[in-house]
């Protein structure tokens, strides 16, 4: 190995953890500030779970979507030179993280899924053509992209409307909710350990591949950690037919469980946008022979970028979340539960279907859901209109910026 | 654009209002209620004929006029057509605005008696205070009534709740229309009276029994268009 690749790959890795940063810091703070501003955790508590849950989520089920970064958008075998694959990856990381600091600074809604995406794109149509994109793929995950609010947003309204249908409308609400509370974090646990299991590193290793196995374990999981949170709650006395409050805190101490699966299913889905081309450069700097190596992620590049992620949470997701949080306290504890469950259920979906999705954007969804439940008091709809005019503007920009970045990398590399 | 930048890309933050509207009806409601509370006070001792500090007490109904304006003004430009509330905006508006008119009527009821020193005659005090009760009456449970609200969109709109701010509704109804009864014995009166009366006091006795029982009326509005907002 020379010298010049050895910094390269220093370089890219570097560039990798600086994306990674860049989400923890940014949209996992950004997920957590539902939990913060309903008080359901502290800060600290906060940064906590974003970074361990993120890092597991990365870890566990993270493998889907940077596959799909890696080697499902750009055809590697129509590219056919690894040199020039290898400087698209790193031209598309550049871009990406270029754009999504530039976004950062000026607050525009902007996922680093869509720069991602977007830089690979760009560098795949100056490298190969048209041919070596794959147009299918793309178009899933376009769709993917206005799916997902929209699946956060219907699975956020049903389960407020669940919450006001079997808790705030029954005689003794404080009672009702502590049945339905602990049993919406069962099938919560019941998602997670059916995602964690399907088609992952964890599932092979324990072998736990089989379909039945899989559904067996986690409606085991689900109902053990139905029971120890109905357990949690069974000290909690309501007073009157119309103590809100008390649902409201009981559902304080279950959306530490929701933010906890908001962290995991983020860090499942987005690792993917930091360390996607990372693996794909390391994986090709070994020449010709890295094509095979792109269908596999090394569990220790996840590890880097869950890592990555859990230093951004804690680093600069603080004053994110104090910011966000402080900013959203009109959603209380039962909204924020219903939109931590809507979003993070898209998102952890999504993931095991190998397509990256924005968070954030879901949780917009989610939040609009439990809006059209009448669950919130007001809510501006033209943030819509805003995550629409960034999807159309980051797609090709990024492309353009990838590929200029591609073009001059050619030429000096 | 007047706001500062984080630094950071948050659009969940621009989907959510810093204060819900239905706080700062309630937050108006507040001023309207201290503002008759202490206009209530104040008139009864006009009616007994102590003049003194009136004046000051025009100011004060000014300034929650003028404070209530405040409000209503920041809550009635800040609902932008994008805004998704569970009730109907327009008429969460009008809720407003009749809300907003008690005060209005309430200020030009003082500047009004402040200009002219009405004496009110030994054997109509007695009602003309009963009246001014019933009326500061109304808009008490008129309050309850708006606060209720509050209620109603943190349980997310059940039928119990809904219920309940009915309830209320009916009860400013009920307060309304005492208020009303109590009016009309205390216009008898004044007509009873035309031949003992300047014809200058007897017009402003009258005008007064007007103006105090236009603030029940605006109550009893709020309570329709809050009916009408929370209708299914």
């Amino acid at each position: 190995m020379d010298f010049i690749l050895v910094a390269v790959l220093g370089g890219v890795g570097a560039l990798g953890l600086y994306m990674a940063w860049n989400i923890g810091a940014n949209d996992v703070s950004n997920s957590m500030a539902t939990a913060v501003g309903a008080r359901a955790i502290t800060f600290k508590q906060a940064v906590i779970i974003a970074g361990v849950l993120t890092f597991l989520g990365a870890v566990l089920v993270g493998s889907h979507v940077t596959e799909t970064i890696k080697g499902n958008i750009v055809d590697p075998y129509m590219v056919g030179d690894s040199h020039v694959l290898m400087l698209g990856f790193i031209a598309s990381l550049l871009a990406a993280s270029f754009f999504v600091t530039l976004a950062t600074w000026k607050e525009m809604p902007i996922s680093t899924t869509h720069a991602i995406i977007g830089a690979l794109v760009g560098f795949g149509l100056v490298a190969g053509g048209q041919a070596c994109i794959n147009w299918g793929k793309l178009f899933e995950i376009g769709a993917s992209w206005v799916l997902s609010p929209i699946a956060g947003c219907i699975l956020a309204f049903l389960v407020f409307k669940v919450i006001v249908k079997l808790i705030f409308s029954r005689k003794d609400p404080v009672e009702s909710a502590k049945i339905v509370g602990p049993a919406i974090i069962g099938v919560t646990v019941c998602l997670i350990t059916v995602s964690l299991f399907t088609n992952t590193n964890v599932g092979t290793m324990l072998g736990i591949i089989n379909l039945y196995l899989i559904s067996g374990v986690s409606v085991l999981a689900g109902v053990l950690f139905a029971f120890l949170s109905a357990i949690s709650l069974r000290r909690i006395q309501g007073r009157s037919s119309q103590d809100y409050e008390t649902v409201e805190l009981l559902f304080r101490k279950l959306q530490i469980g929701t933010s906890c699966f908001v962290a995991f299913s983020h860090g499942a889905n987005d690792v993917a946008n930091a360390i996607g081309p990372v693996s794909a450069v390391l994986a090709l700097s070994t020449g010709s022979d890295g094509f095979s190596a792109l269908q596999v992620v090394p569990p220790y590049l996840l590890a880097l970028g869950g890592l990555g992620i859990a230093l951004g949470a804690v680093t600069w997701g603080h004053r994110v979340m104090r910011t966000v949080g402080g900013r959203i306290t009109s959603l209380t504890n039962t909204r924020g539960f219903s939109v931590d469950f809507g979003a993070a259920t898209t998102v952890l979906l999504a993931s095991n279907l190998g397509l990256p999705i924005s968070t954030s954007h879901t949780v917009v969804g989610a939040v609009i859901g439990v809006g059209l439940a009448k669950g919130l008091a007001a809510i501006d709809l033209r943030v819509i209109k805003k995550i629409m005019y960034s999807w159309m503007l980051t797609v090709p920009l990024a492309a353009v910026f990838s590929a200029i970045i591609f073009i001059v990398l050619r030429m000096i590399l | 654009m007047d706001k500062t930048l984080d630094h950071f890309r948050a659009p969940i933050t621009d989907t959510f209002r810093r204060k819900s509207p239905f706080d700062q009806l309630v937050e108006h409601m507040g001023k309207v209620r201290e503002c008759i509370d202490l206009l209530t006070t104040g008139l009864i001792r006009y009616y007994k004929g102590d003049y003194s500090g009136f004046s000051e007490l025009a100011d004060r109904v000014s300034a929650f006029e003028h404070d209530a304006d405040i409000i209503k003004g920041n809550l009635r430009n800040h609902l932008p057509n994008s805004l998704l509330m569970p009730v109907d905006k327009g008429k969460f508006l009008w809720a407003l605005r009749e809300q907003d008119a008690i005060l209005d009527h309430a200020e030009n009821l003082v500047q009004m008696l402040d200009m002219r020193h009405t004496k009110i005659p030994n054997e109509l005090q007695g009602i003309f205070i009963e009246h001014i009760n019933l009326v500061a009456e109304t808009v008490k449970t008129m309050e309850d009534a708006v606060e209720n609200i509050k209620d109603l969109v943190e349980s997310g709109f059940i039928k119990k709740e809904r219920e309940e701010t009915k309830g209320f509704i009916h009860k400013v109804h009920e307060a309304e229309y005492n208020a009303d009864q109590k009016k009309y014995d205390l216009t008898k009166k004044i007509y009873q009276m035309e031949k003992k009366l300047e014809p200058m006091d007897e017009y402003h006795l009258l005008k007064i029994a007007d103006w105090v029982d236009d603030i029940a009326d605006h109550a009893e509005n709020v309570a329709d268009w809050l009916r009408s907002m929370i209708a299914r």
